[in-house]
């Protein structure tokens, strides 16, 4: 009964389907086609992904994006769960305002966020690549926070905290080895989120006269637009593989259980 | 044994206007079981919070064998506590739920698994140690939660109404277990709850409170023999409020007089409060004092409700074997059969 009801065809999810298969794997599988065409001899070779990888500046971009996302990762991670954690449990009047605030992001034209950071930000802070962690921070903000605020509200947060708090767990403990495992799905959906953006992240790292990996791409494309192609089409991999490979590591724990 | 007494002095706590706790005062000596027990919102749980650190005292302090930890913060107490509401953690199997509280201790794996096995065993589910929590009954998950209360030899062991959520028949099972557990560890013990049969069932103990003060604190026994107020008559078991004269120390009841347990006004309009045991009904061809309303057979004993000429109701319980005649609307004499009685003002 169940069985027959689930197959059954249903216009919403054809629908999104479709949407996502014209606006997301039809032009990636046509970038990816493209990426492969070696125009000399007409046919398809990696020619262009080993261009890619032989030129010097690629390792040197795409690490320094990636550890420019790791830390916006890490940031991210340490200031949300504890402040989320916090409000939360204290229901207070605060986390209206708050809740608010961390939709800014998204109306804030991010030109005039990036103008502002020039003008208002000291010397020293404008000297390290290091601000813009902080301010891929803000960007994912909208959507790591909506992520975690979902995961926090689906457990019984107050209880269980108290469980742990009475069993001996410090506030420390409490997040490291009960609240996040409990969250686990929303933790990495806020990961893989914020990984993605800040790898991804062009128009403030430009305007900020920053270069990263997505801005090295753009400037290779202008010689190559081929393997410009062949290396975004990396670059969708390796952070993939990395994220996958990070799941694995995480135990998997079973949690259908929880209602 | 770890046990330890524990003390609260004139603790206040507010929430707002609302007063949770008014100067309240509790002693529970060592491998003792007190219950807490009155109306919803009186403030048992708040008290609870406060010894488990879970809430701060406004004015008080609360000592663990004479030591004020008022200030020690809840990770630091040594303190078991179960709560209403499954606690549990979802992403921990049964055993690494209970050996939570030595893995924050920082015992090694193998003997806080060791442990675990230990209580879960003496809980009855050493079977299920390997299953996540969402795959147990209520009752198991309450079990699990005791068990990991006690893991870790707590000072004090605290339960916030841990059956409420289960069913009659588990929540007797389970109760019972509490107590055999509770004794043989010798376990100080705070248990809140609002059922007064499970409070009397397997407390020391019982403190009886009603708005953030505790109005009596006595044994079972004594506590529902010689209630020290009309509010505590009340709430422990059935009490039957009989309008009745007083004079001289003496209250008159269907015709007779008996001697008046604390005194309220000394003569004129009181309530005589009576035990249904102690009012025997019986059938009589004369004109008796009240008729009956209605019987109901619980085995071996019997509830016979009746009313008087003046429209009280009074409730009588019987054993059964002596209440054959005591027919719906049937005439009925009642009397009296302790020598004594309590009365409460009008
Ligand atoms: N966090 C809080 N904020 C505001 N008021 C509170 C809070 N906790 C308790 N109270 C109030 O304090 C009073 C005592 O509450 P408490 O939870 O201690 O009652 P209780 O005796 O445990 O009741 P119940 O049997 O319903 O659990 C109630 O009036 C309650 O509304
Ligand atoms: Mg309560």
């Amino acid at each position: 009964m169940a069985k027959t009801l689930r197959v059954r065809f249903q216009p919403p999810l054809v629908l999104t389907l479709l949407i996502l298969g014209f606006f997301v794997f039809i032009p990636m599988i046509s970038a990816f086609e493209y990426s492969i065409r070696t125009p000399l001899t007409g046919g398809y070779g990696w020619t262009h992904y080993i261009w890619a990888i032989r030129e010097d500046d690629f390792f040197h971009y795409i690490l320094r994006s990636m550890w420019l996302a790791g830390v916006t990762v890490t940031i991210t991670l340490f200031v949300l769960v504890p402040t989320l954690t916090w409000l939360h449990l204290s229901r207070s009047e605060v986390r209206g305002l708050i809740d608010g605030l961390s939709l800014l992001p998204l109306v804030i034209p991010v030109v005039a966020f990036a103008v502002g950071a020039q003008i208002s930000f000291p010397e020293f802070v404008q000297n390290t690549v290091l601000e813009l962690p902080f301010l891929y921070f803000v960007l994912a903000l909208p959507y790591a926070y909506r992520s975690l605020d979902i995961g926090l509200n689906s457990i019984p947060l107050k209880t269980i905290t108290e469980a742990a708090r009475s069993a001996g767990a410090n506030w420390w403990r409490t997040i490291t080895a009960v609240i996040v495992p409990v969250i686990r799905g929303s933790v990495m959906a806020t990961i893989a989120l914020t990984f993605a953006l800040s790898l991804g992240e062009y128009t403030l790292t430009v305007l900020l006269h920053w270069d990263t990996f997505p801005t090295w791409v753009t400037f290779v494309a202008q010689d190559n637009i081929l393997g410009a192609i062949a290396i975004s089409m990396m670059s969708l991999i390796i952070p993939f593989l990395i994220l996958t490979v990070i799941t694995l590591f995480v135990p998997e724990r079973s949690m259908q259980g929880r209602k | 044994m770890s046990s330890k007494s524990l003390t609260l002095r004139n603790i206040s706590k507010r929430f707002g206007n609302v007063n949770a706790l008014d100067n309240f005062n509790l002693e529970v000596g060592v491998g003792e079981l007190v219950a807490l027990l009155g109306p919803s919102g009186c403030g048992k749980t708040t008290a609870l919070r406060v010894v488990a650190g879970l809430e701060h005292q406004d004015a008080g302090t609360v000592l663990v064998a004479d030591k004020n930890i008022s200030d020690v913060p809840a990770h630091k107490r040594n303190m078991g506590m179960v709560f209403q509401a499954y606690s549990l953690f979802p992403n921990l199997t049964v055993e690494e739920n209970v050996a939570f509280g030595l893995q924050m201790r920082k015992v090694s794996k193998h003997l806080r698994l060791k442990k675990a096995h230990e209580l879960l065993d003496l809980v009855g589910l050493d079977s299920q140690s390997k299953r996540f929590t969402h795959q147990l009954s209520g009752g198991q998950q309450q079990r699990v939660a005791l068990a990991r209360a006690l893991a870790f030899e707590p000072e004090i062991l605290l339960l916030d109404e841990p059956l409420s959520a289960l069913d009659a028949q588990v929540r007797v099972n389970l109760r019972e277990e509490i107590r055999r557990l509770q004794l043989s560890l010798g376990t100080t013990t705070l248990f809140v709850t609002h059922d007064q049969e499970e409070a009397m069932a397997i407390s020391d103990r019982v403190g009886v409170m009603n708005n953030g003060v505790l109005e009596q604190i006595d044994t079972p026994d004594v506590l529902y023999n010689k209630p020290a107020s009309s509010f505590v008559a009340g709430f422990v078991g059935t009490m039957n409020r009989i309008p009745a004269h007083i004079s001289d120390g003496m209250v008159e009841i269907f015709g007779s007089k008996v001697v008046a347990l604390k005194r309220g006004n000394e003569t004129g309009k009181v309530h005589a409060l009576i035990r249904p045991e102690s009012i025997s009904v019986a059938a009589t061809t004369a004109q008796g004092n009240a008729k009956v309303l209605t019987r109901s057979f619980m085995g071996a004993s019997s509830n016979i409700i009746c009313q008087t000429e003046d429209g009280t109701i009074v409730q009588s319980l019987m054993t059964s074997a002596s209440t054959g005649d005591l027919l719906p609307g049937s005439s009925v004499q009642l009397r009296v059969l302790s020598s004594e009685v309590l009365v409460a003002n009008v």
